[in-house]
């Protein structure tokens, strides 16, 4: 797994790519929770997501549900196919604010 | 009493008793013993001066034997009576000396084992105790080596007299006369006078001839008191040995606690002698499962009996932490190997019963070089075999963990007996040995006894009273007859935990890893690779590899409660339109009644992933693996072809 972190707009953009899996989510958690306690409002690229388990997955729950806590925003964004499978298998699909693309969810997210 | 009649009746006593007077009657100090000694004294010494009747009146001869024999009667009933012989000596050289009329006394003693003569005490003259001499030097050593008396008028024409005493002490010996400590051929030490008070008087043949005499009567003394020494010591021995005993006694779960006709598990343990190198043993676990044990160490007495200790304890420690009775048996094992004295072994037989509901009363045994153990079960006895050599003799492999092999036994309300070969090889009433089918005749006849007198009657039938055992009898019975009968309650097994059939399917992965993350992805790319050979399509593949992902994470997490080093097992079987994967791990049995499915709403981590393994798989069952302790998941995913 790999996580690159850029700004724009004040918006908090993770491009993540590879496999996230019980190796590699404590990171993503850790990085995600970071910013969002910071009150950033944080948007998740995972178009090169080639595997995402659970563990993955929880680390976008937890970081979603603080965020909304904190009431900043919280998006995923152009979702590889497999990561939706696993999305829709754990019926979060309708949980999470998807969106087409990293630029859309910036503008959204920062209005 | 006249001397004649007293002469006739020492000699009747003589002819009567000379055989056996020295050897056996130095083990009596009765009074008949000294009084018989008394008279053996007065012929002495009544042949002795028979010489010197020509010269002397037969009244002063009788006032002179008179004197002697009260000095000779006292000197023996004080040898005879006393245990602490050196203070007795101390006492009795002074009147010797005087009686003698010599100047000094000393008493030397060897040590039986090295040869080495010492003073242990003296008289008069010079102080010498503590000087030694070699065996044979000097005119003591060579009393000594000779066994024989000396009469040595002028000791500087004597060829074996030690002049370097005298130029220590400064004390100047002008004649000595020594008599041997012994009791017939075996000599003690000796006594040795020096000089006449008056320089012009000499040691005559009669002092030499008394001096015999006492010297006989401290011999026996001297030998009485260094086998009272030895009988103290074997005292001791003994009560230490009744003490070890007794805390051998206390290893073993004690009979007759709690109630043995509701008691699964009891044993008996009879000692050959009094220490045992057998043992057996049981404790409850945590969970409620009973691990019990019985071992039969090589040899009997105290050194058995140590190992026995040792590998009792190494049981009941070790057991536990390590709740697999073959993986256990390895590890004792290895201990004894490092530790055991050559030559030493112990063959042991130890399992887990497992009286939980649910479980059926599984056993799982392993059996380490012992005798087979028997299972009597509907009405009939089968047997298990030794899986392996007894322990301490084959240390495992470097690397292996050398666990023994395992066997699974579903007692069905049996019951299970361990004994050692003192009892199949003990001697039965008719001096027959009673064997495996005395064994098993009698647990037939007694069927319906508890099984504390079951056990009774085994050991009856090899231990009869007053009878010493030929070995070391142990014997050891579990019964699954008191076990509240799930099985009819519910009806074999619940229906999702039921030992697994492995024999479905063709081959396709078997792969075993460490229960850690970093590991996962290895495991995955394994079952991304079985899925596309047997043709999958993307998304199944996909769904099959993350469905397995997380059933091995649940195991990482619940099952060893974090990455471990222990392993996972991944087989990965094909069958017409479905894909099996069985997922093995050796944490301890997870309960049957904690194997539930979860709320598919719930999205904790854990709950999740139980939640997309159940999405993903058509069938997903909790089981037992065939072997050993851990659990089985299977997971089948009904598969279709892609079309590309």
């Amino acid at each position: 797994m790999n996580l690159s972190t850029r700004e724009e707009n004040g918006i908090v953009i993770f491009e993540l790519d590879g496999e996230v899996d019980l190796e590699t989510s404590p990171k993503l958690r850790q990085a995600l929770l970071q910013q969002v306690n910071a009150g950033k409002s944080v948007c998740v690229g995972m178009q090169d997501v080639a595997y995402i388990d659970s563990s993955g997955i929880a680390s976008l729950v937890e970081a979603y549900q603080t965020a909304r806590r904190n009431s900043s925003g919280f998006g995923l964004a152009c979702i590889s196919d497999s990561a939706i499978r696993v999305l829709q298998l754990a019926r979060l699909d309708k949980v999470f604010t998807i969106y087409d693309t990293i630029e859309t969810a910036v503008s959204d997210l920062s209005t | 009493m006249s001397i004649p009649t007293l002469a006739s009746i020492a000699l009747w006593g003589l002819s009567q008793d000379f055989n056996r007077t020295e050897t056996s009657l130095f083990y009596l100090r009765s009074n008949t013993y000294i009084a018989l000694h008394k008279v053996l004294l007065f012929v002495c010494i009544y042949f002795g001066h028979s010489t010197q009747m020509k010269q002397t009146t037969r009244e002063s001869m009788t006032l002179g034997i008179d004197d002697q024999i009260s000095l000779l009667a006292t000197m023996t009933a004080e040898f005879a009576n006393t245990l602490n012989v050196d203070e007795t000596l101390l006492r009795t050289l002074p009147q010797i000396t005087d009686y003698l009329k010599a100047e000094g006394a000393a008493v030397f003693l060897m040590d039986e084992a090295t040869q080495v003569i010492s003073c242990v005490a003296c008289h008069g003259a010079t102080e010498i105790t503590g000087l030694t001499l070699e065996y044979g030097q000097g005119i003591v050593g060579k009393c000594v080596a000779t066994n024989t008396g000396a009469l040595v008028r002028d000791v500087n024409d004597h060829p074996d007299f030690y002049g370097a005493i005298d130029d220590q002490t400064g004390f100047v010996t002008r004649s000595i006369l020594c008599a041997p400590l012994s009791v017939k051929d075996r000599c003690v030490g000796a006594i040795e006078l020096v000089n006449k008070r008056n320089p012009d008087d000499l040691f005559e043949d009669n002092d030499l001839k008394i001096l015999e005499t006492l010297a006989a009567s401290a011999a026996l003394a001297v030998l009485n008191a260094r086998m009272a020494t030895a009988l103290v010591e074997q005292e001791r021995v003994k009560r230490e040995l009744e003490l070890a005993a007794e805390i051998q006694r206390r290893f073993l779960p004690e009979a007759g606690t709690g109630d043995t006709l509701t008691a699964p598990i009891t044993g008996i343990n009879k000692a050959a002698r009094g220490v045992s190198g057998d043992f057996f043993d049981y404790f409850t676990l945590p969970d409620g499962r009973i691990y019990f044990g019985l071992g039969d160490v090589s040899g009997k007495g105290i050194n058995a009996a140590l190992l026995m200790s040792k590998t009792a304890s190494l049981f009941r420690c070790l057991g536990k932490t390590v709740r697999d009775p073959g993986k256990l048996l390895g590890r004792i094992n290895a201990e004894l190997c490092e530790t055991a004295a050559h030559g030493m072994f112990v063959t042991m037989a130890c399992g887990i019963y497992d009286p939980r509901e649910g479980c059926e009363g599984l056993i799982r045994l392993a059996n380490a070089g012992h005798e087979p153990v028997l299972l009597y079960r509907d009405g009939a006895f089968s047997t298990y075999e030794a899986g392996g050599p007894p322990l301490g003799i084959v240390p495992p492999l470097p690397g292996e963990n050398g666990a023994y092999e395992e066997v699974q036994i579903f007692p069905n309300g049996g019951s299970l007996y361990i004994y050692t070969d003192g009892l199949t090889e003990g001697y039965t009433e008719t001096g027959a040995p009673l064997e495996d089918t005395g064994v098993q005749e009698i647990l037939e006849r007694h069927k319906d006894l508890s099984l504390q007198d079951q056990l009774k009657h085994l050991v009856a039938a090899v231990f009869h009273p007053g009878m010493k055992l030929r070995d070391d009898v142990t014997v050891l019975a579990l019964t699954d007859g008191l076990r509240p009968a799930d099985k009819t309650a519910s009806p074999a097994l619940s229906p999702s935990l039921r030992v697994d059939d492995e024999s479905d399917g063709d081959w396709l992965i078997d792969f075993k890893f460490p229960a850690q993350p970093s590991w996962m992805k290895l495991a995955r790319a394994c079952v991304r690779e079985a899925c596309l050979k047997v043709g999958c399509d993307k998304t199944m593949t996909n769904d099959v590899v993350l469905a397995v992902d997380e059933a091995c994470q649940n195991v990482i997490r619940h099952a060893y409660g974090g990455p471990s080093d222990e392993e996972i097992e991944l087989s990965v079987r094909h069958r017409p339109a479905r894909l099996i994967f069985r997922l093995r791990d050796f944490a301890p049995l997870v309960e049957p009644s904690k194997i539930k499915p979860r709320d598919l709403e719930d999205i904790r981590p854990g709950g999740l992933g139980t939640h997309l393994i159940k999405e993903v798989m058509d069938e997903v069952q909790y089981l037992r693996p065939t072997q050993g302790e851990g659990n089985l998941l299977k997971l089948v995913k009904h598969i279709h072809i892609s079309k590309d």
